[in-house]
């Protein structure tokens, strides 16, 4: 049998048992783990116990970020500092709509430009946000849809962006041009996004909203709120401007540090381990979905189904490609996570570099659609996270729905950019 | 806790208990095999990193330096690293040949079979890589350690989370502070992976090494493939050598430029921080590219795949494969051969600092032998010849 039958059984397979799974109403992890066993079974690896256990931990680092960062914001939670901060914010301007959304767009754009994680946005930033937006009256669905498109973008944009670092590392080209190539997308698609899905947006009625926001206690104020974040932002900081004197301390370690500031701050007491068995709690989902995706990932690469996948996409005339972008980067996001980078993105800048594209150019319009993945299922991570932390009730399609119209935008945007890419190199300056 | 989620919990636990303990115990039989080496003819002393720089003493950085000379002074010194990648087996095993064969007439050899041992401890999650994999000798089997590109987590862990090389202050993907091959000139306070490269940059300047040839392999989708990667000042040497190899030992080889602007390579930072020539070896491996198709040791070893084909068929490839792809006996031949001609072009160009090596095979005779036969059986060998990997 050639290795294409054999990989296209396998990925048969692996479908076959995913939607069964399924059927018989089995979690979205587990049916990801069946999955991938009924891959490894249909390949004749019989249960591969080292490969499950290596593909469980390929996520490791993100879900210990995920937890250390949702603990220290359900700490802030706990403490007060949200409900004053949002207090505070509604006061301010609350009849200010355009000055509002900017501010906002920026709140969300600098925790994932600065660590690369969109998910960091949405735990850190995007709890805050979702309250102010929920009192200018929009539905849940839709502050949703904002958040989680401007935190891709924040993950797409400088100074680290994941998808451009791990690409430009796979075809030995410097991470360097590429400031403005990103920036620039970002900040356009991000506004875009705030004032189309936020144009319903009402003028706050501060009366009501100050009296339906739960009452900080009184010794709350901007020094106990700022200072966890400040002891966040300060030890991020330090690695960047003293990368060769200052340890590596790793983002869960400087999340982690910030929940202790944020527990020594409080002004009442703090049950740090009722919070922490519950941020468990919440999370689990999550990091059972990735630790099974890395299983599945792992045992789609061991049968030769990623290798199917991945060879059918490049092997497109190169038109073909650009116009199915908007598809086959998020699709990939979807299943390989920042895995897709090296595994399409490295084969796909050399395809465009061979036919006279500028790669730093082509590489920013990709990193800006691959962000458009994290709503999608398999994994849609970002997404379920998003729709968790604003505590959206309704379908998962309602949210993908409302997310179509940015995301068509921002895909037309990266689109452009690849096509264009020569005449849009004079932005590689820095 | 509900009755009904503790029982869950006992389930779950039962089932995967066994998943556990047998994916644990072959993480610990890799982690902990032993790879023999039999100390050739050539080999003088078997040294430790830590002699050159005290600071990576203890950890499983402290590599072992094979010095293969024939006491002779004021002659030339090559240092050959294999292993930065130890995911690239080509590298490793052309090393290994070297020190289990080489006779050294005139100058040092300095060779590292491993430039990073924690990378050869670990396979790269979601790469599916197999744990090892075995060459056939006349005597029986070798088997070594498959590795990854970049060091063990369990040797260095948290990664920042943007990595700012040194010292340079470029910015790389974070996890490229674990790649050797991106942490050089290395720092004395630095990582594990940085301290390691530090103390190859403390051997390279107080042993006046002359030249420094890093064996690598790659992808065929990589641009930078059947290469010699030269620093400025080896130019003259790369293109010399690969005119020779050419010429007379049955397979082409180009030659590039180390780029000013990527930092952290071997062939950039060893040439700018240190009196050496670095020079960068690159064969081509298959088992690397994301095309690939199921992911296991036969890949790994005959280099055959057929989604690799068929991207090379599309024109997406840098070099060519076809259904007798990249066999490593070819692979470690064009290594051995490439470092016999360099070497003769440098005592050319230098004959009052010759380095002269004899009994390396080279790439007509690994193919027509394969890399076992030139492999040593370390039960044979008196055992203060034997040293591990």
């Amino acid at each position: 049998m050639s290795a294409t039958s054999s990989a296209l059984l396998i990925l048969f397979a692996m479908i076959a048992v995913y939607v069964a799974a399924k059927l018989l109403r089995v979690s979205t992890e587990l049916s990801l783990f069946f999955a991938a066993a009924g891959g490894a079974l249909a390949g004749g690896y019989g249960i591969p116990v080292r490969h499950l256990a290596e593909g469980a931990i390929t996520y490791l680092d993100i879900c210990l970020i995920f937890l250390t960062a949702t603990l220290f914001m359900n700490i802030i939670k706990e403490a007060g500092g949200v409900s004053f901060a949002v207090r505070t914010i509604l006061k301010n301007f609350h009849g200010r709509r355009g000055l509002l959304f900017l501010l906002l767009a920026a709140l969300l754009l600098i925790p994932g430009a600065l660590t690369g994680a969109g998910s960091v946005t949405v735990l850190i930033t995007g709890s805050l946000v979702a309250i102010v937006l929920k009192y200018m009256g929009l539905n849940e669905v839709r502050v949703a849809a904002i958040i989680f498109i401007i935190a891709g973008l924040s993950a797409a944009a400088p100074p680290v962006s994941l998808w451009a670092m791990l690409t430009a590392a796979g075809i030995n080209m410097p991470y360097v041009g590429f400031f403005l190539p990103l920036l620039i997308p970002c900040l356009i698609g991000a506004l875009l996004t705030i004032f189309i899905l936020g144009r319903k947006a009402q003028p706050v009625n501060l009366e009501k909203a100050l009296g339906e926001l739960p009452i900080p206690p009184e010794r709350m104020n901007w020094w106990r709120l700022g200072l966890p974040f400040l002891v966040f932002l300060a030890l991020l900081l330090a690695g960047r401007i003293f990368p060769f004197h200052f340890p590596i301390l790793g983002l869960p370690l400087i999340f982690a540090l910030g929940a202790a500031t944020a527990t020594l701050c409080s002004p009442v007491k703090i049950n740090l381990w009722k919070t922490s068995l519950e941020t468990v709690e919440q999370l689990l989902p999550l990091m059972g979905t990735l630790t099974c995706v890395g299983i599945l990932v792992q045992i789609m690469t061991l049968t030769g189904v990623r290798g199917l996948i991945a060879v059918s996409v490049v092997t497109l005339p190169a038109a073909a490609v650009i116009a199915s972008l908007f598809l086959t980067l998020p699709l990939s996001e979807a299943v390989l996570m920042w895995g897709a980078a090296p595994v399409l993105g490295v084969p796909l800048v050399l395809l465009f570099n061979t036919r006279g594209l500028d790669p730093v150019i082509v590489l920013a319009g990709m990193s800006l659609i691959w962000p458009l993945g994290d709503a999608l299922p398999p994994t849609a991570i970002i997404g379920r996270l998003t729709m968790t932390t604003v505590g959206v009730r309704e379908r998962y399609s309602r949210f993908l729905k409302m997310c179509l119209v940015p995301a068509i935008i921002i895909a037309i945007i990266g689109t452009l950019m690849v096509i264009f890419s020569k005449k849009l190199s004079f932005l590689t300056v820095f | 806790m509900p009755e009904r989620y503790m029982s869950r919990k006992i389930i779950f636990t039962a089932l995967f208990l066994p998943l556990f303990i047998f994916s644990g115990l072959s993480f610990y039989r890799s982690r902990h095999l032993k790879e023999p080496v039999v100390a050739g003819p050539g080999v003088l002393e078997v040294r430790k990193l830590s002699h050159y720089f005290p600071g990576i003493k203890g950890s499983i950085n402290d590599a072992s330096v094979y010095l293969l000379g024939n006491g002779g002074a004021g002659q030339g010194s090559v240092l050959i690293l294999g292993g930065s990648h130890p995911e690239e087996p080509a590298g490793r095993l052309a090393a290994w040949i070297i020190v289990e064969n080489a006779v050294v007439n005139a100058g040092r050899v300095f060779v590292i079979l491993t430039a990073n041992p924690s990378a050869s401890t670990s396979t790269r999650p979601g790469g599916a890589y197999p744990p090892d994999y075995a060459i056939k000798t006349p005597w029986g089997e070798r088997k070594f350690r498959q590795g990854d590109r970049w060091s063990n987590p369990l040797d260095q862990w948290p990664d920042p989370e943007v990595y700012i090389h040194y010292p340079s202050r470029q910015q790389l993907a974070y996890m490229d502070i674990r790649n050797q091959n991106r942490t050089w000139p290395g720092r004395a306070k630095g990582t594990m992976t940085e301290r390691t490269c530090h103390a190859m940059t403390r051997m390279i300047i107080e042993e006046n090494i002359d030249l420094v040839i890093d064996l690598h392999e790659a992808e065929l989708q990589y641009p930078v493939i059947s290469t010699i990667v030269a620093h400025q000042k080896g130019e003259d040497i790369a293109a010399l050598a690969s005119m020779m190899i050419s010429a007379e030992e049955g397979f082409q080889i180009g030659v590039e430029y180390s780029p000013v602007a990527l930092r952290g390579l071997s062939h950039r930072e060893i040439g700018d921080h240190t009196q050496a020539i670095p020079l960068l070896l690159e064969t081509p491996e298959p088992f690397l590219d994301a095309t690939r198709g199921k992911t296991d040791r036969e890949l790994l070893l005959s280099g055959k795949d057929e989604f690799v084909m068929k991207a090379g068929k599309h024109g997406l490839l840098f070099e060519k494969i076809d259904e007798n792809g990249w066999p490593i006996d070819v692979r470690v031949g064009r290594h051995l051969s490439s470092i016999i001609q360099i070497l003769r072009v440098w005592t050319e160009l230098h004959p009052e600092k010759p380095i002269v090596m004899t009994g390396v095979p080279r790439y007509t005779e690994v193919i027509e032998k394969g890399t076992g036969f030139y492999l040593k059986n370390p039960s044979e060998a008196p055992a203060n010849r034997v040293f591990y990997e």
